[in-house]
């Protein structure tokens, strides 16, 4: 199997799923909202219909503006190669967890110069929030990271998954903390609740959808499809990192298929619990989204704690 | 003590550590009461697993007795005060949700730390659960000086005694079923006695934060 084939793999996978991901939080959260919801196949249907709408692009705009889209959809295609769906390939030059996340935050970078580029007050505003959020994420991402890397004495994605599926009891505190942390960095990151509305316009709350308001048609498809992606990813993340079950089977044709179903139920699991929290919690206050975030960097430092005294 | 047991144990104490990080982190009452119900069944199935194994009567009737007072009937009478007074958020901490997690990572790390290595030889090949259920008392001391809330000084001070019930388990020094039934004896009418003093407190301040009460004598 060369490398090459299974690179592609991932990047359908994620692709092509990740649209589906958000169809199916959509429906759950509609359900337990006691309402009909959309289609499961209605995000692919949005992506369709802007793909194919003419687009408005302000004299204002840079280049900053007209090339970020693409930047940072072809940033979430460079993600999915390095996601451990496949951990027992063990690929050199990528994986590195510092490069995942320093990618994640070229991909934030980028949107937020975008939404400041055009000069409106909404973009202004979603860049600033966005800035405040992410400075915060990010470091909570990257200490649940050097929880396991530190456990698996390795920053290699691949490795530390390899370990987790094979690691002694005794490491089940810090993985559960780091977990914990993840999923509060993951929801921080892709703009869920209780940070962030996904589905509102309303200036008091809105920050990722600020940082769009100017674009339509293709660039605003290719954002869309590129949050998509991010969720998608994160959720590849956490089933690769935090649920390495039957990673055994990923040898072979066949083995890879058994996977493949295995990866799918994990990621819809994880879909299942964003859908859940999303409808039990509340949005919180902004200012006190910090102490959320903080409280994800501390949990890691506690696991930290734990692991260096195992 | 068998590999799998000492596993075991240590999946006990992680409850036992979660859930008193949980009562730090947890902004409703009633949220308290359900962490404290799932620390106290921790406690009871690691009380079953000694009376199963030696089929000891005495040591059974602790389990159960334990289960039955720290898992259904304390509760209920924490869950009837809630409801009676509509008392659904805890009051605020002394220190903000930062600083509280920054000193429970410290005392985390202080039971880890090579000051109570001679206490963890002692457990033989319990290291982990007992340097964690160590934590767990530091961090159920801390909840008990933290919150401003008499509900919530009452469940730290219930932990302190689940906690400090692992770590002798986790230890192994615990010779005397008679004082399990007795310590859950106590808890029981101490649970009692405490939800009577917590409704004349709130009958008086109509508030269980302590810092409202700074008129302790009637003009």
């Amino acid at each position: 199997m060369t490398l090459a084939f299974i690179w592609t793999i991932q990047i359908i996978l994620v692709l092509g799923l990740s649209p589906l991901l958000i169809g199916i939080i959509k429906k759950i959260k509609a359900r337990l909202q006691s309402r009909q919801g959309i289609n499961l196949l209605q995000p692919y249907r949005d992506l369709w219909k802007l793909l194919h709408k003419d687009e408005v692009i302000s004299t204002d705009a840079s280049w900053i503006f007209k090339f970020s889209p693409y930047l940072i959809f072809g940033l979430t295609i460079f993600l999915a190669i390095n996601l451990p769906v496949f951990a027992r390939l063990n690929f050199p030059y990528v994986g590195d967890f510092l490069l995942v996340a320093y990618v994640l935050a070229l991909g934030t970078f980028f949107l937020a110069l975008a939404g400041l580029d055009i000069g409106s007050a909404f973009g202004g505003f979603g860049s600033s929030r966005e800035m405040t959020l992410a400075s915060l994420a990010e470091g909570g991402l990257i200490f649940s990271f050097l929880v396991l890397a530190i456990a698996a004495k390795s920053t290699n994605i691949y490795a530390i998954a390899g370990f987790v599926s094979q690691a002694s009891v005794f490491y089940l505190l810090p993985i559960i903390l780091a977990a914990i942390s993840f999923v509060m960095c993951l929801l921080a990151e892709n703009s869920r609740y209780p940070f962030d509305n996904p589905s509102t316009h309303l200036e008091l709350t809105m920050v990722h959808e600020a940082m769009i308001l100017e674009y339509s048609g293709k660039r605003l498809a290719l954002i869309e499809w590129a949050a998509y992606n991010k969720l998608f990813i994160f959720a590849a993340l956490a089933a690769g990192l935090f649920l390495p079950f039957g990673l055994s089977f990923g040898a072979g044709i066949f083995g890879m298929l058994i996977y493949l179903a295995i990866f799918s139920l994990k990621i819809l699991f994880i879909g299942v619990l964003v859908a859940v929290l999303e409808s039990t919690l509340a949005k919180f206050r902004f200012f006190r989204l910090p102490d959320l975030l903080f409280t994800a960097f501390i949990l890691n430092i506690l696991a930290i704690v734990l692991i260096i005294s195992l | 003590m068998t590999p799998i047991l000492s596993q075991f144990s240590y999946i006990i104490a992680i409850v036992v550590f979660l859930s008193a990080v949980g009562f730090h982190l947890s902004r409703k009452n009633i949220n308290l009461v359900f962490l404290y119900i799932l620390q106290s069944s921790a406690i009871a199935v690691l009380l079953f697993i000694p009376a199963i194994q030696e089929m000891d009567f005495l040591l059974l009737l602790a389990a159960v007795l334990t289960l039955a007072i720290k898992a259904v009937f304390a509760p209920y009478f924490f869950l009837r005060l809630i409801r009676r007074h509509e008392l659904t958020f805890t009051s605020n901490a002394y220190l903000s949700l930062p600083l509280t997690l920054i000193t429970l990572a410290l005392l985390a790390g202080l039971a880890y730390s090579h000051v109570f290595k001679s206490f963890v030889d002692l457990s033989g090949g319990n290291m982990h659960a007992v340097s964690l259920a160590i934590a767990a008392i530091f961090v159920s001391i801390f909840l008990s000086i933290n919150r401003r809330g008499a509900l919530s000084q009452i469940i730290g001070v219930l932990s302190l005694e689940n906690t400090i019930v692992a770590l002798t388990l986790f230890l192994g020094v615990v010779d005397s079923s008679g004082l399990d039934i007795g310590v859950s004896f106590d808890i029981g009418v101490w649970v009692v006695i405490a939800v009577l003093f917590l409704s004349m407190i709130y009958k008086q301040f109509g508030s269980l934060d302590v810092s409202t009460m700074k008129k302790l004598k009637e003009e």
